[in-house]
């Protein structure tokens, strides 16, 4: 018997393309409206990453970006002086997908925001 | 018909495993093709399964024309009940679902039997299980089959089942029967007819057992294989259309470890501390340890401390004060002798104008004015530091005839000044009676003192411990002990050059009796009335020797030295010289004046003592000295003899009595007076030892304290006896007694000394009276006393030649 010749969509429209800077806009927002008078609390910023995860992702969602995945990853750690190296190396189609990050710093705590956004075919 | 359906499946299993296309290929291809195709396995398994897998093929050929048969045969006899046909359909679809069960199977037992070798000798095994399994199955799905329809049609079912079953199995021998002569063909070359036979058997069994098969773990896994063949299928389609590749690494975050310096300085600032920079020493040069600079400063500081100048630093702070002192005595040298001098004047003038307004209210209402005195002007002494004390000695100066000076004794009282045990000596201007000039402090007795020659800047005194003291009068006072009293601050000076056990040695160690400047002047020099000029009196100013005649004999002579500038931490050599002062005395030479061999008698007595020491005015070679003996003694420092050597009384015998005073008139060198302790009065001729004049009893026996001619005339001497009586002696007038007499019994007086100055300008004449409470009077005497009478010298030449 013969299936049907299913049809894909390789490539976004251009408008909705994902658009890192954009969404590094919004990232940006939000974490310094959440995090600029935040000090480092052990108990409470497991909560906050969370919430801002949720912040974030909602966020790029209404930017509708058609058919892609969104993957939010919040980061927050104490600043004590320690090093910290954090890297990201993906395996995607580079002309559909990209991903945006926002780096927020202050003298108690740091915090990487990184928004992968992958293209569903 | 199951069963075929089953074995249907075993086959294609088989069949898969081995290739699947082919498989499919050889379901349509015959017999022959068949067993081609499976040439490639092993001979044992070719030939095993050649005839099994024929006799299958047969079989299943046959099946499947058996099928189709049967199908038809179903279709016949189901046309009889559409129910029937319906559960065909079932069938059907199961079957198809089967089929694809098969497949998923398929991909399942290729794992199973990839081993040929267990395959083919399980092959009996499986069919025997797979009859257990069809019994299961059978039962399962005869449950299954039962729940869907055997509620419905169980009874017609069965019926109808087991027409079909045996029409099967009639299918089955046939196709058994077929298989098995085509077997039986190839028996030579096969050597399985029993197993074929047995399979046939087996299928004749499996084909009479006719047992259910569940469907729906089937059913499932055709679920999933379909979903994921279809996502493989999505997935090989996308990825032919599209590349993934991987992406560059993105750093995200990357924040280097904060270095301690970093930290520090971080809460630099903030915690409550404070950065310091230190420094260890040199061999620990990267360790650093704190230090302050320590600001050094170098004093010294000697005794006395009252002295301005006994401290200091050696930095250029003492030479700027030293320099600035120069400069004013350098430059302003001038300015300064000036200024001395117009200050005097403007002073002297202040107090004559105050003197001349209180005298001429108090001129004659004075009740206790003297017989002899015109007016009296009172030096004030009433200060605190001269309370209680006793004058001792009142001296003008020779050259300068205003200047006085008043010996004031210790006092037994207590005075609030704290100056009980010294001498005080105060040098006064008697044209300023207010106060006096200067205030000199000695920590002892003073026996005598006298001026310095010339101009009066220095005073010398004998201490009663036999020391020599200089009192320099031009160092500043700021360099004195200072005290305040009332609203004055008053200037003790201390000697600036004292003899006193550092050269005592070569001093003297009995006390001093007399003290006299040796003018420097020879006979037939300029004499002392003429004042000198300035430059010359500058210069000659400390030409000038000092003699000191102590109780023993001893007769010092001293050199006056003055040091171009005085050395403010002191001299190390000259520990009698105050720091900063610039005279010193040395020590020349000493002269014992041994008393003649022929006194000795008189000696025996009572011990020789030397009381005065005067020298001829003229010539300071000459030297008289009063003793204890009645006699005064001329010797000449220079060693040569010189008649007369003893000045004695008129009287034959010797009376050992004090020679109290001794005093050279001023108008001739050559006379002298002699006082006594017996009272006794003698004028004598330098040249003789016989005294020209004598009165014995003027004074009623009283001793004798002092005498002096007067500056102004010259046949006129006072005389101050014990009793406080002033006699006055004008010889002119008469020359037996004295022609006034003058006695203090209020207060007595206890020193007197003749002033006056016989220059055109201002003449006069006086005498200074200090008295028991420490008053001291300055009495003029009247205008007869005072201007010289040109017939006094004829007066004194006669009284000369008369004598000798």
């Amino acid at each position: 018997m013969m299936e049907e010749s299913d049809t894909y969509h390789i490539r976004p429209n251009h408008r909705f393309k994902f658009k890192p800077a954009v969404v590094k806009g919004y990232i940006r927002n939000i974490v310094r409206e959440r995090l600029s008078d935040v000090q480092y609390e052990p108990e409470t910023v497991a909560e906050l990453t969370r919430s801002l995860a949720e912040s974030v992702k909602d966020k790029v969602k209404t930017a509708e970006f058609d058919r892609y995945k969104i993957v939010v990853q919040v980061l927050i750690g104490e600043q004590r002086g320690q090093g910290v190296k954090m890297s990201a190396r993906c395996l995607w189609d580079a002309d559909t997908d990209n991903y945006a990050e926002d780096v927020f710093m202050n003298d108690s705590l740091f915090c990487v925001v990184t928004v992968f956004g992958s293209y569903y075919y | 018909m199951w069963l075929y359906c089953r074995s249907d499946a075993i086959q294609e299993e088989k069949r898969k495993h081995k290739s699947e296309s082919k498989e499919r290929q050889n379901l349509k291809k015959s017999d022959s093709d068949v067993w081609s195709s499976h040439g490639d396995r092993d001979q044992m398994l070719r030939d095993k399964h050649k005839e099994r897998h024929k006799k299958e093929k047969d079989s299943a050929d046959g099946r499947h024309t058996d099928r189709r048969h049967r199908e038809a045969e179903e279709a016949d006899v189901e046309k009889s009940s559409s129910k029937k046909s319906s559960s065909d359909k079932r069938k059907e679809e199961k079957k198809d679902e089967k089929e694809r069960q098969q497949t998923a199977d398929g991909q399942q037992g290729e794992d199973h039997i990839e081993n040929a070798d267990l395959a083919e000798q399980a092959y009996e095994e499986d069919f025997e299980d797979y009859e257990e399994d069809f019994e299961d199955v059978d039962e399962s799905a005869d449950e299954g089959e039962d729940d869907d329809g055997e509620a419905e049609q169980t009874t017609e079912q069965s019926k109808e089942i087991e027409a079909i079953r045996r029409a099967m199995a009639e299918e089955n021998e046939r196709v058994g029967t077929a298989q098995s002569r085509s077997s039986t063909a190839r028996e030579e070359e096969q050597n399985r007819p029993k197993w074929s036979k047995g399979s046939e058997r087996n299928e004749s069994k499996t084909s009479r057992h006719g047992k259910f098969i569940n469907f729906v773990a089937a059913k499932q896994r055709e679920i999933s294989k379909k979903v994921a063949t279809k996502q493989k299928k999505r997935s090989t389609e996308l990825l032919r259309l599209i590349d993934l590749d991987f992406s560059m690494t993105f750093s995200l975050l990357d924040i280097p470890p904060v270095s301690e310096y970093e930290m520090y300085i971080k809460s630099f600032g903030n915690a409550n501390t404070k950065q310091a920079y230190v420094q260890c020493n040199e061999d620990n040069t990267d360790r650093y340890v704190q230090t302050e600079e320590v600001e050094i400063c170098e004093k010294w500081t000697q005794h006395p401390p009252e002295y301005n100048g006994a401290c200091g630093d050696p930095n250029f702070s003492q030479d700027a004060q030293d320099k600035s002192r120069i400069d004013i005595l350098l430059d302003s040298q001038c300015l300064m002798s000036f200024l001395s001098s117009a200050s005097q004047v403007m002073v002297v003038l202040l107090e004559e104008d105050q003197a001349e307004k209180k005298s001429l209210r108090k001129l004659k209402t004075q009740t206790d004015s003297l017989s002899f005195s015109d007016g009296s002007l009172q030096l004030n002494t009433k200060f605190p530091f001269l309370l209680g004390r006793q004058i001792s000695l009142v001296q003008f100066s020779e050259v300068q005839k205003h200047i006085m000076l008043s010996v004031h004794m210790p006092t037994s009282k207590a005075s609030t000044v704290g100056l009980d045990s010294c001498t005080v000596i105060c040098v006064w201007n008697i044209w300023e009676p207010s106060r006096p000039q200067k205030i000199l402090i000695y920590e002892s007795e003073v026996q005598c003192c006298c001026f310095s020659p010339g101009k009066s800047t220095l005073v010398f005194a004998g201490t009663l411990v036999g020391s020599v003291v200089v009192w320099d009068l031009r160092e500043y006072a700021s360099n004195h002990y200072r005290l305040k009293m009332g609203d004055y601050e008053w200037t003790f000076r201390h000697p600036t050059f004292s003899t006193d056990a550092v050269m005592s040695g070569s001093g003297h160690v009995s006390p001093i009796t007399s003290i006299e400047v040796v003018p420097s002047f020879v006979a037939g020099g300029p004499r002392p009335e003429v004042p000198l000029l300035a430059s010359e009196e500058e210069s000659s100013g400390l030409s000038f020797q000092l003699a000191s005649l102590d109780e023993s004999g001893i007769l010092n002579f001293w050199v006056v030295v003055e040091l171009p500038k005085g050395n403010e931490a002191g001299s190390p050599t000259d520990l009698g010289l105050r720091p900063g002062g610039r005279v010193k005395l040395l020590h020349s030479s000493s002269l014992l004046t041994v008393p003649r061999p022929s006194l000795k008698e008189a000696a025996k007595t009572r011990p020789f003592q030397t009381l005065l020491l005067k020298y001829h005015p003229t010539d300071s070679n000459h030297f008289f000295i009063g003793t204890n003996l009645g006699l005064v003694r001329h010797g000449t420092s220079h060693g040569l003899k010189a008649p007369p050597q003893f000045y004695k009384s008129q009287e034959v015998e010797e009376r050992t009595v004090d020679i109290n005073s001794i005093h050279f008139s001023p108008f001739r060198p050559n006379l002298f007076l002699v006082g006594c302790a017996d009272g006794s009065i003698r004028v004598h001729a330098v040249s003789h030892d016989q005294p020209v004049a004598e009165w014995m009893n003027s004074t009623s026996g009283e001793a004798v304290i002092s005498l002096q001619w007067t500056q102004t005339r010259p046949a006129v001497f006072c005389v101050l006896d014990a009793a406080s009586n002033l006699h006055i002696w004008d010889m002119l007038k008469d020359d037996g007694q004295p022609v006034k007499t003058e006695t203090f019994c209020a207060d007595r007086v206890t020193a007197m000394a003749v002033f006056g100055d016989s220059g055109q300008q201002n003449t006069y004449s006086g005498i200074a009276l200090a008295h028991e409470s420490g008053n001291i009077e300055l009495q003029y005497f009247t205008q007869p006393l005072t201007l010289p009478n040109p017939a006094e010298e004829g007066k004194l030449e006669s009284l000369m030649t008369e004598a000798f």
